[in-house]
């Protein structure tokens, strides 16, 4: 392009293209209320609250409903899938102090999938205590061991680096079982955090890189939504059988905790943040990744856009 | 009984119980099976503790429990296995330095497929020499040092030595090789390489998950070298001339009623015997047998092809075997170096005057006079930590701690609900704890302190919590007040800055291992404020 551009030149540049703008547009407008009809059967997206109301009631029952609210578990699980499921289970803590994943969620979860067919159901969290302490006492080990999902040890040979793409994040090593599966199911639990105000969903996901992870606490709202994007879950399970409301993300003491019997499906990983939220009288717009998350299109806050729904047991 | 079989049964039983060492050092970890009972993690913090007997072979060790009775005066649990072994020297001389040492194994081995001489050389290496007192001079030192206060038994101890070799130093060398050579295969891009890095789960339970550093350890590891070595020069060296067990069995075993019989008459001065001798004992007939010596390997009755050699059982008339020759010199300077290093080591002030800011001990640690008296520097602690954490010290408990345990937060931390070092430590130096201890005494094994320079928040230079993150006390340690610092261009950055509550901090150093500074971070634990000391405290 030697040619230099003449104001005459430009400006019939400028009309051709606001012309077929134009064109399109006014020709375009009957179908594309059609096409937007289609699109939202297909992409709408759902999300399925489950409450344990009746005392003593199973949470591996609540899991079970609560898929079968979203349609399911055969309708996100195909036969012969390889499944990943990203737990919190990174502090050496008792469930009961709602430090990690409860183990009866993890466990109704992998009873789900294997009922479902999948071929193989993997359990992968990078750990921040030594991981098989935190693999023994959050409870996690004895699920692998009782439902036959497989436990990966998070060693540094399977922290390999991948391209994130993200708006702050290019390249990072990222846990690799949580990248090499069909599909992948993250079950975080909801916990009180310093920086972060709230760790839920998409939080999780720093649990699922390695690297110099202490440092994207620098950009802490920006990098997990980074994450979250990259890793895309086919499902998020929130776990608020009991949350975790002071002294996060490692409690320690039975005071931290809240008692709420809830879960949270949806296959949109910042609505389901934004409700969690909630359970602690936190507003979504308050919090800094959901409106981050909101931002780059990872998901909405807005509960109304979602197919919602409610199971209690 | 043929003395072919004898030799047989000794190293049938010598096989063994190297095994057996070698096993109860690698299962000294946690639990490869910690999938628990369920119900009992849902209801309570579970202790990981160790099923077996890690500590077997310090119970069993007279020089073990001897040196901790006489400069901690405190029976360790287990020590009945030790006066047991006495007990059995005392009737049967050394059978522990040719049945059972571990690293008296390991030495004969090297002797035996590669002899250090040949022929009559090997005849004339096998006389008793006046080097072979040294063993005494140093069980004296050992002895008297204990009772002046400062026990460094286990620098020379055979057990702690062998535990601390191949723990500290042979299996992490070996780890770090295999971790290089399946990070490699897991990174190729053949398709079956990578298949084949997933074998490293089965040699992580041995060699760890990951890499394992002690702090001088390549000096463990040479020393450990430099006395394999030695067979080079007399089979057994370190069992003959140095090792203060040997010694100590030595003494006991002047009353033995298995006793090497010479038929004078047999002999036609062939010095098989001699040349077979792995203790220097004087086998040939026309000497005198040294009891004190004999490393009760039977060589010599293997080795005479007239029968001229045999041990008995001589009950009906008890003799004492020949005094042990420790030399007059030896005893003096054994005791004089007993008297002194004690002395010497107290004369950096270490112990009471100050105290080495890095020198944090693991939680339950002794006072630290009370800590010298019995730790042993085996390394059993430094082997069982989950966090690699533990490391021996070089100077920050002086001289008389060389080699001590201490934590390296830099390189781990101390895990908020594990109470393995305690569970393992051989002598109650680091004394048994329970995580009810840790959590609610609690245990406090030194103080954090955020260095404002270094801290991201305080610097200016960006918001950072990692530390308040990973601070695992209910109600934290670190808080934070919300304020505006001023940033690189000026602009005025709301940071969150940290600030450590010393009542609360435990010391337990995850904050310093995790901070984002590296090498020198931001944020460190020093020993004041240890709740193990009472003079070292900071608050009133």
């Amino acid at each position: 392009m030697n040619e230099s551009i003449t104001r005459r030149s430009a400006i019939k540049r400028l009309l051709g293209i606001s012309g077929t703008v134009a064109f399109s547009t006014l020709t375009g407008w009957p179908f594309r209320d059609l096409g937007d009809l289609r699109a939202e059967t297909t992409s709408r997206r759902f999300m399925v609250e489950g409450l344990g109301r009746t005392k003593g009631y199973s949470v591996k029952e609540l899991v079970k409903k609560v898929f079968n609210g979203a349609g399911g578990i055969a309708r996100f699980i195909s036969r012969g899938d390889v499944v990943a499921i990203k737990p919190n289970i990174s502090w050496a803590r008792s469930p009961d102090l709602a430090a990690g994943t409860n183990p009866e969620v993890l466990e109704g979860v992998i009873e789900l999938c294997y009922e479902a067919g999948a071929k193989k159901v993997r359990i992968a969290d990078h750990t921040i205590h030594d991981a098989r302490r935190c693999f023994a006492i959050t409870g996690a080990g004895s699920v692998a061991k009782k439902t036959g999902a497989e436990l990966v040890f998070p060693r540094s040979s399977l922290m390999k680096e991948m391209k994130i793409n993200g708006h702050r994040l290019d390249v990072w090593p990222v846990f690799i079982p949580l990248v090499e599966a069909d599909k992948l199911i993250n079950i975080p639990v909801a916990k009180d955090h310093g920086l972060s105000t709230l760790t839920i969903g998409i939080k999780n996901w720093i649990g699922g890189v390695g690297g110099r992870r202490y440092a994207l606490h620098q950009d802490i709202h920006q990098t997990i939504v980074d994450l979250a994007q990259f890793f895309k879950p086919t499902l998020t399970l929130i776990d608020a059988t009991r949350i975790l409301v002071s002294n996060g993300p490692s409690g320690g003491s039975a005071s931290d905790v809240m008692v709420k019997d809830t879960l949270i499906l949806s296959d949109d990983q910042v609505a389901a943040d934004a409700l969690a939220a909630g359970l602690f009288g936190i507003k979504a717009e308050d919090l800094g990744f959901i409106k981050l998350g909101e931002r780059w299109g990872l998901g909405t806050s807005d509960l109304r856009q979602l197919n919602r729904k409610k199971v209690v047991l | 009984m043929r003395p072919r079989h004898l030799i047989w049964i000794r190293r049938g039983s010598q096989a063994f119980f190297l095994l057996l060492f070698l096993f109860l050092l690698i299962e000294s970890r946690l639990p490869q099976d910690v999938i628990l009972d369920y119900s009992l993690a849902v209801t309570s913090d579970q202790e990981l503790a160790i099923e077996r007997p890690v500590g077997f072979f310090f119970q069993l060790d007279p020089l073990v429990w001897l040196s901790s009775l006489l400069s901690g005066r405190h029976l360790i649990k287990g020590f009945w296995w030790a006066m047991a072994l006495l007990v059995v020297t005392l009737f049967l001389g050394r059978v522990f330095c040719g049945f059972i040492c571990p690293l008296g194994t390991i030495h004969h081995f090297l002797s035996f497929v590669k002899p250090a001489l040949k022929g009559d050389r090997m005849v004339r290496a096998n006389e008793k020499s006046p080097g072979q007192r040294i063993k005494y001079f140093l069980l004296l030192a050992v002895l008297v040092g204990a009772v002046m206060g400062t026990n460094f038994a286990g620098l020379l101890d055979p057990i702690s030595m062998l535990f601390r070799s191949v723990a500290l130093a042979v299996i992490p060398g070996i780890g770090a090789g295999e971790r290089e050579v399946f990070g490699w295969m897991a990174g190729s891009n053949l398709k079956i390489l990578n298949l084949m890095s997933y074998a490293e789960v089965l040699l992580a339970p041995v060699f760890g998950y990951a890499y394992k550093a002690f702090q001088t350890a390549w000096f463990i590891g040479l020393i450990f070298l430099v006395i394999l070595f030695l067979n080079r020069i007399r089979p057994r060296f370190w069992c003959r001339f140095l090792c203060p067990l040997g010694a100590l069995l030595g003494l006991f075993s002047r009353f033995t009623i298995l006793r090497l019989e010479k038929d004078q008459e047999r002999c036609t001065g062939c010095h098989a015997c001699t040349r077979s001798c792995l203790g220097a004992a004087g086998p040939e007939p026309g000497k005198e047998w040294e009891g004190a010596e004999c490393l009760m390997c039977f060589n010599c009755f293997d080795a005479c092809p007239e029968g001229a050699l045999a041990f008995r059982f001589r009950l009906r008339s008890p003799r004492l075997s020949k005094r042990p020759d420790m030399g007059r010199r030896a005893v003096l300077a054994g005791i004089l170096a007993g008297i002194s290093i004690p002395l010497l080591g107290r004369l950096d002030g270490l112990v009471h005057k100050v105290s080495d800011p890095r020198l944090i001990r693991p939680p339950g640690s002794l006072p630290e006079p009370d800590f010298l008296n019995l730790c042993q520097r085996c390394g059993l602690c430094m082997k069982v930590c989950p966090t690699n954490v533990i490391n021996p010290t070089l100077a920050e408990a002086g001289m008389a701690g060389f080699w001590t345990p201490h934590l390296v937060m830099t390189q781990g931390y101390c895990e908020y609900t594990c109470t393995l070092c305690g569970d393992v430590c051989p002598t109650g130096a680091i004394a048994e704890f329970s995580v009810k201890d840790k959590l609610e005494r609690p245990i406090k094994i030194g103080s954090a302190y955020i260095d404002r320079g270094r801290c991201l928040p305080w610097s200016g230079n960006g918001p950072c919590i990692v530390c308040e993150e990973h601070c695992p006390t209910s109600p934290k340690a670190i808080y934070f007040k919300k304020d505006v610092v001023a940033g690189p261009d000026d602009t005025g950055t709301q940071v969150q800055l940290p600030y450590v509550d010393l009542r609360r901090c435990v010391g337990c150093g995850i904050c310093e291992f995790k901070c984002p500074v590296k090498g020198r971070p931001a944020i460190r634990v020093i020993s004041a404020g240890e709740s193990r000391s009472l003079e070292n405290q900071i608050l009133l």
